[in-house]
């Protein structure tokens, strides 16, 4: 049984909807960009969604204000990948959202508060939970059943993906909507700072001189079903979730294994699965953080599955900065729309290869030829690795 | 059908290496504490100096769960946690929001959910699946599901459990949220070995898991469950329950209690656990600690209604059930 | 006994949570990232570089420059003494 794409939804530091990310992507805009809503030191730089959250709860027509931007930032994304599709007793539906952060972004505001002696309002903390920040998602599109959380750090948007694919390859649900959501915070921002791999200047993924990542935020949610449900639905089929695979590096709490163990099973795993040729994957979507140990163990990986012919590669970190548990489905939508609009997107701030590995990614936005099969890569703390395959055909 | 090789849990309660726990429980009281084991037993000195009260309990707990499944190599790790590493959480939020200057980065690192297993994956040197479920009080139930799901797809065993910490500060919450709580909160972890095959080790069977969140039409989702499973509610020896007589838990009370189930048959397991979001997984350690003891116990389900939106259902059986 | 290599053991016990460890059990010459001396790791780095700003107010902005500093005890009092001079001239 296929497990079809048939909705996409995005909100980050390029756009607030597909189209608005399609149209930087394109032109090479870059969001990231001197803080502007988060309370830190004005030049920082990060990828924020450039929208504070009153306006989001009035755009979204939140009744209980009592709700984290991680919610709101899911809210927005999982609304527009759901599109006007039908709620429909036939059709068994769930929900797997992903956060790293899920209400922080509010919590640390009530925890100053709480350090002052002042009179902090815990009823903020009520939405402090990750399993919270989905259910909120749920109700406001009035999914119930199947609801639920994975937290993974940085490759949680991909196993949100996985998972749901393997629902619905197993006949538990006929359509699940997917993704993950992480709200900028300054408990993440100097938490990076204090391992030191915070870039002050702009990331630069893949590059000799890269010194570390930009912090994003923002969210992304795809709608995947089954041949039952689209054919109720009628919704139109993008393109299908062909691999997955998640496998643990098993090396050391945050860095990398130096020979990419973890990551070259994740890659090799997810194309076996896909069915898919390894000469056939046409474009690969990069985790590329821009730090000194993922960019060099990713490029390790990406020798080891694939030798000498490592397909056009590379990361749109540049572009919206990492945004943690968001990033894997952030990136798994710009996979979709490779798919869809034949685009291979450039990494940006790349000049010199890595004298360890001596690849080079794409620096250039290509659109000149057939893009039908991608590989989207998420690494995250802990050695969680994952990597997913995306086809334009069954 | 999935087999349970092996039942580990490191709680306020005897249960660590202690088979046959279940006959001699007391209530908890506010003033209990973890009955831990001494973890340099179980860990490496060199990781243990970093780990929290939740990284300890769950690796020990996992550790030793392994041993009793007769040192399998799992072929996924999968977790669940409500609230994930709290200890670590709020002293990074204290430290960030206190601190001038360089920042010590260790409790940053820890404070991640997926720390848990990504912890356990690096004490045994395992590579396999390795996943963080955390829907609050549906945590461990969607790890349980996940882990079936693994092995439907070919998966030979599977390390699955739950852990949540309690931190001081959450009762502060409580209080000043006026929450009122039937028992103290408290930590607690409890690992599984699930299994394709069954052995001479099967400790019991794994037979069904559902959740239900945003509960709408409850008694239909009841009926599905029994109806799914071909099992009649009067057929249940025991069911462990989790909550009041409220909203919710009192429909799923009423339901069963009109359906054949005995109020004798009928027992509240927060009293044992105390409260934590994962409470479900030690109420599925005692279900099958009674089943060892107990050959005239077949079914038993734990309904945790825990949270009043969400529901979960585990069914567990004797092996010649 | 250097006084400054006694304080600085004392603080790399307390930064790291090196809990089985005492004073004495650390020697001078011993590599403190080798699994024959403390066993320490990548975050531990972190850890020392925080240490050296918290108690001798010195700035150690790329990680990779504390590697060779950090070898050993006689390596980081050595680098103390030569970043505290240089901060005198």
């Amino acid at each position: 049984m296929g497990v079809q794409i048939t909705g996409i939804g995005i909100v980050s530091a390029i756009g607030k909807t597909v189209a608005e990310n399609l149209g930087a992507l394109k032109s090479g805009r870059s969001g990231i960009a001197p803080v502007q809503y988060l309370k830190e030191r004005p030049e920082l730089l990060v990828g924020e969604v450039k929208i504070g959250n009153a306006e989001l709860i009035d755009k979204l027509a939140i009744n209980n204000p009592n709700i984290s931007r991680t919610s709101l930032l899911g809210l927005t994304a999982a609304r527009e990948a759901w599109g006007n599709s039908p709620h429909h007793s036939g059709i068994r539906t769930g929900i797997i959202s992903s956060t790293s952060v899920g209400g922080m972004d509010r919590s640390e505001w009530f925890y100053r508060d709480f350090l002052k002696q002042g009179n902090p309002d815990y009823e903020v903390l009520l939405c402090h939970d990750s399993g919270n920040t989905t259910e909120r998602i749920a109700r406001e599109l009035g999914i119930s059943g199947y609801i639920n959380t994975l937290s993974t750090a940085c490759s949680s948007g991909v196993n949100a993906i996985m998972l749901g694919a393997r629902l619905i390859q197993q006949d538990k649900l006929d359509r699940v909507l997917v993704g993950g959501t992480d709200a900028l915070t300054s408990f993440t921002v100097n938490g990076f700072k204090s391992l030191m791999i915070y870039d002050d200047a702009w990331c630069r993924p893949f590059d000799e001189s890269r010194t570390g990542l930009n912090l994003g935020e923002g969210a992304a949610f795809l709608l995947l079903e089954n041949d039952k449900s689209a054919a109720i639905s009628g919704n139109k089929t993008l393109c299908y979730v062909k691999g997955w695979a998640n496998a643990a590096d098993a090396y050391h709490q945050t860095a990398s294994s130096p020979d990419g163990k973890g990551a070259t099973m994740a890659i090799q795993k997810a194309i076996k699965l896909s069915g898919v040729g390894i000469d056939k994957i046409d474009y690969v979507n990069a985790h590329g953080t821009g730090t000194k140990n993922n960019d060099l163990s990713e490029s390790v990986a990406l020798k080891n599955v694939f030798g000498d012919a490592i397909p056009p590669f590379s990361s749109t970190k540049p572009f919206t900065g990492h945004t943690l548990a968001a990033a894997g489905a952030i990136e798994s939508v710009f996979s979709v729309l490779a798919i869809q609009h034949n685009l291979i997107y450039p990494s940006l701030n790349f000049t010199t290869p890595i004298a360890e590995a001596g690849l080079i990614p794409v620096t250039d936005l290509i659109t000149d030829r057939e893009v039908n099969t991608v590989l989207s890569n998420s690494f995250g703390f802990g050695g969680n690795n994952s990597s997913v395959v995306f086809s334009s055909t069954l | 059908m999935v087999y349970i090789s092996a039942a580990s849990g490191i709680t306020h309660q005897p249960t660590f290496k202690n088979a046959g726990f279940s006959a001699s429980l007391d209530t908890i009281s506010s003033d209990t504490e973890l009955v831990s084991p001494n973890y340099k037993d179980y860990i490496d000195a060199g990781l243990l100096r970093r780990m929290s009260k939740i990284l300890r309990m769950s690796v020990a707990c996992a550790k030793e769960c392994i041993q009793q499944a007769g040192e399998i190599h799992p072929d996924a790790i999968v977790v669940g946690t409500g609230l994930g590493c709290l200890q670590d959480t709020e002293k990074f939020l204290n430290t960030f929001l206190s601190v001038e200057g360089l920042l010590p980065p260790t409790s940053f690192i820890q404070s991640t959910h997926n720390t848990i297993a990504g912890q356990i994956s690096l004490s045994i040197g395992n590579h396999g699946y390795n996943m963080t479920h955390t829907q609050n009080t549906l945590s461990f139930e969607h790890a349980l599901i996940d882990s079936i799901m693994m092995l439907a797809e070919g998966d030979a065993h599977i390390l699955v459990g739950a852990a949540d910490e309690h931190i001081s500060f959450l009762d502060s919450v409580a209080e000043q949220l006026d929450v009122t709580l039937p028992v103290a909160m408290t930590s607690g972890c409890s690992f599984f070995v699930l299994s394709k095959e069954k052995t001479d080790q099967t400790l019991a069977k794994l037979t069904a898991v559902e959740t239900y969140g945003e509960i709408q039409k409850l008694e239909e989702h009841l009926n599905n469950f029994f109806e799914s499973n071909s099992i009649d509610p009067a057929r249940l020896d025991l069911v462990l329950f989790s909550g009041l007589d409220i909203d919710a838990c009192g429909q799923v009370l009423h339901y069963l209690t009109s359906r054949g189930v005995k109020e004798d048959q009928i027992q509240d397991y927060l009293i044992y656990s105390g409260i934590y979001p994962t409470a479900s997984a030690f109420a599925v350690h005692y279900a099958v600690d009674k089943i060892g003891q107990d050959p005239s116990l077949k079914n038993v389900l734990v309904c945790n209604c825990m949270n009043r939106r969400n529901l979960g259902l585990t069914l567990i059986q004797s092996v010649e059930a | 006994m250097d006084s400054l290599k006694e304080d600085l053991k004392k603080q790399i016990i307390a930064q790291l949570n090196l809990e089985d460890v005492q004073v004495e059990d650390i020697d001078d010459e011993a590599l403190l990232f080798d699994a024959d001396g403390l066993g320490l790791d990548s975050i531990d780095a972190l850890e020392l570089i925080v240490l050296l700003e918290k108690y001798y107010s010195i700035q150690v902005t790329k990680p990779e420059e504390g590697k060779e500093a950090f070898r050993s005890i006689n390596s980081m009092a050595e680098y103390i003494r030569k970043r505290k001079a240089e901060s005198v001239l």
